[in-house]
């Protein structure tokens, strides 16, 4: 019985061949691939073509190859591990025995292509990946340069403004002027913003932390805001909670920004009912309190479908003329409390509301008590003077900057202008000149502001170690700015700038 | 007429395109759907490299490794002739071209070996003039499995070289 079930299902998958030295069949069992006597044994497949090259003739042989694809005539495939026996005593023939595996190595096809197919998605993923940041390091340098070409014209338009409503003017005039002005602040704002996003997205913005009144920040943008919420008929309810230290440690100007950006969306997109800003205190630890803000809207809400990505940079649900802006308010929000290592969600009911929740943590001083802050205006000192006149020096190659500078100081009265428009003249005249204090442009023809910087705090010349030089410059990277600093410079002055701003950092540094 | 028979072996890392130049050469076709290759599959085509001379070529196709030190042994019995490839837009297959190569050049020393940077269709010539030295060995060929660019040529480059 048991011949006839291995009769049955018994089905052998080895062939055993017997070859010459020439590669000629001497004897097959052709179990897989049938051969004729005398044929050359290539005839199965290439595989077997140039076999003696494989051999040491001298000596006994046993070579294996595995995983070899091989096909009968029919065309069908096989998957075999053929062995190789030659032997030393030349009346012996080669023995060549194929076992196929078929069915094995199919499993390992499967496991194989998976495999691979992963290994060479997550590359090609990784590439991707790889790809898109260039182009998004390329795009935020793109946006750096081009919003300091727009910076510089845009001082001009500024800062003439300023001077031009000085001057006598009919009322419609002063109407038209107000405009300009009103147009190149909404236009240096959106530059602003732009920037700010790509300095964000390179890693380029730095915090500037510093001591400030926090309860004050909090009741100047409560007064602030219901007067702007009662111009729309809106209730503006601030739940301040008192716990929160007075004093804190950290960078106003991006608080108040956050802050800001928020309650004005709030205001936007509420037509009625109230916007409530609550501020809570969690745990103090470590000189820092933990706090959560709220910013609770009875607006238009946003669809939950959007509410992941009203973060991201561009984007305005809305893109009706009603409400204006950029679309990157949300985006800079974002990237600065995840920069002051806090967290930012959105809750939204369409229709009915939104919510915008943050938790951070602030720093503030041990001694509340004993902290107090100098808030004496910087414009104020020049009511203390010393001198009479002063002598300054702006080393500016563009006539609208040199306009805009000269008008301004000339307004003043406390001050000689000497302009000079190249930067190889800038040494010869501080050498020949006592200044009082020197506006120094970056980006001047011939030597750059920073290197004349340089230059000058080198100079043997007695007063040329201290005189205070502030560069004037749209280039607003921290980098950039820590250079400046390095260089030498004294301050700096942000392109475009307005009267207050010039006026303030020039009293701040004259004696 | 003069005919030899010679057996080239083509290495390199796996999704290099290795089984698809062969294909381009031997059968003029292509397809997108990725097959891994296991094992060794063997194919030959006669190539006319003058008007008195063929050679037969015997193809290997080898299964792809990131590793060549891990290729069987038994595989390279008897080769003439080597091609190594790699894929123009994945670093991983080149990473380690240098390594590879001065190995080769040392366990094979008089065998004629060609460095292929194949898939050269999926970025333009000016990427890989400009980004040549990414390649820490300068390849033979820049090829296109799929556009059959070079594909020929670097074969009949290989074949001459094998008779002379």
């Amino acid at each position: 019985m048991l011949e006839t079930y291995r009769g049955t299902y018994f089905h052998p998958r080895t062939q055993f061949i017997t070859i010459d030295a020439s590669g000629n069949v001497l004897e097959s069992d052709d179990i897989l691939f049938p051969v004729t006597k005398g044929e050359d044994i290539s005839t199965i497949s290439a595989f077997f073509e140039g076999l003696s090259a494989y051999f040491e003739a001298e000596e006994d042989n046993d070579i294996k190859f595995t995983c070899v694809h091989l096909e009968d005539q029919n065309k069908r495939e096989y998957t075999c591990d053929i062995e190789f026996k030659t032997f030393a005593d030349a009346t012996k023939p080669t023995l060549i025995i194929i076992h196929d595996f078929s069915d094995h190595y199919k499993y390992y096809q499967e496991v194989a292509q998976s495999r691979n197919e992963s290994v060479i998605n997550s590359q090609i993923l990784e590439l991707k990946n790889k790809y898109l940041k260039e182009k998004e390091d390329f795009k935020n340098t793109f946006i750096a340069n081009f919003s300091h070409e727009l910076r510089n014209p845009l001082t001009g338009v500024t800062a003439f403004c300023s001077v031009l409503q000085k001057t006598d003017m009919t009322l419609e005039q002063q109407d038209y002027v107000e405009v300009i002005k009103s147009s190149a602040d909404h236009l240096k704002n959106m530059i602003g913003d732009i920037l700010e996003v790509s300095k964000i997205e390179v890693g380029k913005l730095a915090l500037n932390e510093e001591l400030f009144n926090f309860h004050e920040l909090i009741e100047m943008l409560e007064f602030t805001y219901s007067v702007k919420a009662k111009q729309k008929n809106l209730e503006f309810e601030v739940d301040f909670d008192k716990k929160i230290p007075k004093y804190i440690e950290a960078d106003k100007t991006r608080i108040k920004q956050i802050l800001e950006n928020l309650i004005e969306n709030a205001l936007k997109f509420t037509s009625s009912g109230k916007v409530t800003f609550s501020m809570q205190a969690n745990q103090k630890r470590a000189r820092k309190v933990n706090v959560n803000i709220t910013i609770k809207d009875t607006g238009i809400g946003i669809p939950a479908d959007k509410l992941d990505v009203i973060f991201h940079s561009f984007t305005q649900l809305n893109n009706s003329k009603k409400f204006k802006g950029t679309g990157l308010g949300l985006s800079i929000v974002k990237g600065l409390v995840e920069l002051m290592d806090g967290k930012i969600v959105v809750e939204s009911d369409e229709g009915k509301g939104t919510t915008f929740k943050i938790n951070m943590n602030l720093k503030y001083p041990i001694n509340q008590e004993q902290t107090s802050l100098d808030k004496k205006s910087e414009i104020e000192k020049k009511n203390f003077l010393s001198k009479e006149k002063y002598s300054v020096l702006l080393a500016e190659d563009s006539e609208l900057a040199q306009m805009a500078v000269l008008k301004i100081l000339a307004q003043e009265g406390n001050f000689f202008l000497d302009i000079i428009t190249n930067g190889e003249d800038v040494i010869e005249s501080v050498i020949h000149n006592e200044y009082d204090l020197i506006l120094m442009d970056i980006r001047m023809p011939g030597t750059h502001g920073d290197e004349l910087t340089k230059m000058i705090r080198s100079l043997p010349v007695d007063n040329c170690k201290t005189i205070p030089i502030l560069a004037l410059t749209a280039n607003l990277y921290d980098t950039d700015k820590k250079r400046y600093k390095k260089m030498g410079m004294t301050d700096i002055i942000e392109k475009p700038f307005d009267e207050s701003t010039l006026l303030k950092k020039v009293y701040k540094y004259l004696k | 007429m003069k005919k030899a028979s010679k057996k080239i072996i083509l290495l390199g890392h796996f999704g290099v395109g290795k089984s698809s130049l062969i294909r381009q050469f031997v059968e003029n076709t292509f397809t997108t759907d990725y097959k891994v290759t296991i094992g060794v599959h063997i194919l030959k085509k006669e190539v006319k490299i003058s008007p008195e001379e063929t050679v037969s070529l015997i193809i290997w196709d080898l299964e792809g490794y990131d590793d060549i030190r891990k290729t069987r042994a038994s595989y390279l019995l008897g080769t003439h002739g080597f091609i190594y490839v790699f894929d123009v837009t994945r670093p991983a297959t080149f990473e380690n071209l240098k390594d590879d190569i001065t190995y080769l050049t040392n366990q094979y020393a008089n065998t004629p070996l060609k460095i292929v940077g194949n898939k050269a269709d999926l970025v333009t010539k000016t990427y890989l003039k400009e980004n040549k030295d990414m390649f820490a060995v300068a390849p033979d060929f820049f090829t296109s499995a799929k556009t059959g660019d070079k594909v020929d040529d670097m074969f009949i480059a290989l074949a001459k070289e094998l008779v002379k």
